[in-house]
């Protein structure tokens, strides 16, 4: 019985982290080898699990098993473009950076729509310095696929690697039109405006990012931020104070709003609304230092 | 010639940091003061995971980890980071440009880049970098933590027991950075100088 219970756990655990496109690969690698040598019979879901032990082997460095997950994988479905990928996957834990782009090019030209297969490549330019390179493809492949929002977050990390923060900008603004109810990707579009120097741009896209989070929240008085919204006043308060000290220009013609002493006073209160909740003995160390810091000027 | 010693805690910290993210970039500040012509870095304070290559919450990091400094009697004396790719060991440029900040405040700041090759091994896993001019440069003329290096532990193996935390008690997962930090307020004693538990009970 408890060895069914744990395989039911260790399933459920292993559809959530395909759901969630999380990458545990230590753990993604301990449920799944309860399954594989259970090796009772688990249906269609099977596959997928082999899939992802081989994934997860290959990124904790257990070749043998990555080895023996993509031969059964290879038996059961012949020239798959899905298995494929997964080969070249493998190719790229041993093989050089130059072997393995001729295998992702010889896959792109006998079927130049296989994304995944495009994506390693890219991934593969990004690895080996070739960022140029990496950044053309790219834009190419969103070209064809305007709505991968994976591919556009991808650039816009690329362009910020180089500090080339308007473009990343120009790229994260496609993100958020496709996955525009997603309030991570409008924190980072502030944080990226605040390194490209565009003050007002970021304290816009901080206050949204705190209007997604909060806007539902029934007493903003007594209810402390929680989550992301920490984050984001934090972001609220440094840029607030930014531009009450120096008023500086915005690339993006961004005005700066007229109630910003206001906005500067309740990003304080509400930076230290999230340090003086219940669980206060925990994050008192913090809040010292915390306060300190949102006094300053 | 300036001798930098690194308490065990510090590098625990660095590694657990490097091992709950190794498809990550990472960083973050080490602690500590001078003495004569000898730097010891005694903590260090993980900072971020998400993205390190913006700006403002680095910025607000490392005010934060410098009034915490200030105020334990220490000073910011160095910064770490950690490549995404295990064969990465060069000092970013936002490195470069945290390192650089750091040493208008302390003038023999160091940066360590972790590398990811001797994660595994029984070796120190950091390579030290320090300023030449303005350029920062891999401290490369004998291997940094070995006899005679002016990089040294304060304890004796230390990256094997750092090495252990990891494998044997999963010390990393529990571990908690600036990042963690501000998705959850309660997570992350970030500016507890020192853990002792760390030191005494698990070490031994």
């Amino acid at each position: 019985m408890m060895a069914l219970m744990s395989l039911a756990t260790a399933l459920d655990q292993l559809s959530t982290f395909r759901t969630n496109n999380s990458r545990s690969s230590q753990e993604t690698f301990k449920h799944a080898s309860v399954i594989i040598k259970s090796s009772q019979k688990i249906g269609d879901d099977g596959w997928a699990v082999l899939e992802q032990l081989f994934l997860a082997a290959v990124d904790i460095g257990r070749l043998d098993v990555a080895d023996e997950c993509l031969k059964q994988l290879s038996t059961q479905f012949p020239d798959s473009p899905r298995v494929e990928v997964l080969t070249g996957i493998r190719m790229e834990a041993t093989e050089s950076p130059d072997v393995v782009l001729q295998y992702y090019n010889g896959l792109l030209e006998a079927d130049s729509a296989n994304a995944a297969v495009w994506k390693r490549k890219i991934s593969v330019l990004r690895r080996t310095g070739k960022v140029e390179k990496a950044v053309e493809e790219l834009s190419q492949l969103l070209d064809t696929i305007y709505t991968d929002v994976d591919g556009w977050l991808e650039l816009a990390d690329l362009y910020a690697s180089c500090n080339q923060y308007t473009q990343a900008l120009q790229a994260l603004s496609h993100v958020l039109l496709l996955a525009s109810q997603n309030p991570f990707y409008f924190q980072q579009y502030a944080e990226t405006a605040y390194t490209a120097g565009d003050l007002p741009l970021a304290l816009k896209y901080h206050l949204i990012v705190v209007d997604m989070c909060e806007r539902d929240l029934d007493d903003i008085k007594t209810t402390p931020p929680t989550g992301l919204a920490v984050r984001a006043w934090m972001g609220v308060k440094l840029c607030a104070r930014r531009i009450i000290l120096h008023s500086p220009p915005s690339a993006s013609g961004t005005a700066i709003p007229k109630s910003i002493n206001v906005i500067e006073q309740l990003a304080t209160e509400r930076v230290l609304a999230a340090y003086s909740s219940s669980k206060r003995d925990k994050s008192a160390m913090n809040r010292e230092v915390v306060v300190s810091w949102v006094g300053a000027r | 010639m300036v001798q930098y010693t690194v308490d065990p805690q510090a590098y625990f910290k660095v590694i657990f940091h490097a091992a709950k993210h190794p498809h990550l970039p990472v960083n973050g500040v080490l602690l500590g003061k001078e003495e004569g012509s000898t730097v010891s870095i005694v903590d260090a304070i993980p900072l971020l995971h998400h993205w390190t290559s913006l700006s403002p919450m680095m910025e607000i990091g490392l005010d934060l980890a410098g009034r915490h400094a200030e105020s334990a009697g220490l000073s910011l004396v160095g910064y770490y980071q950690a490549c995404e790719r295990v064969e990465d060991k060069s000092l970013a440029p936002v490195g470069e440009r945290v390192a650089s900040k750091l040493q208008e405040g302390f003038k023999n700041t160091v940066a360590f880049v972790v590398d990811g090759e001797k994660m595994g091994s029984d070796e120190a896993a950091l390579i030290p970098f320090l300023p030449q001019g303005t350029i920062w440069r891999p401290q490369s003329d004998q291997t940094a933590f070995s006899v005679g290096s002016s990089f040294q532990f304060t304890a004796k193996n230390v990256p094997q027991k750092a090495l252990a935390l990891v494998r044997e008690e999963w010390r990393h997962e529990a571990f908690g950075d600036f990042d963690d930090h501000l998705e959850d307020v309660t997570i992350g004693k970030l500016f507890e100088t020192i853990p002792q538990r760390l030191t005494l009970l698990q070490i031994g």
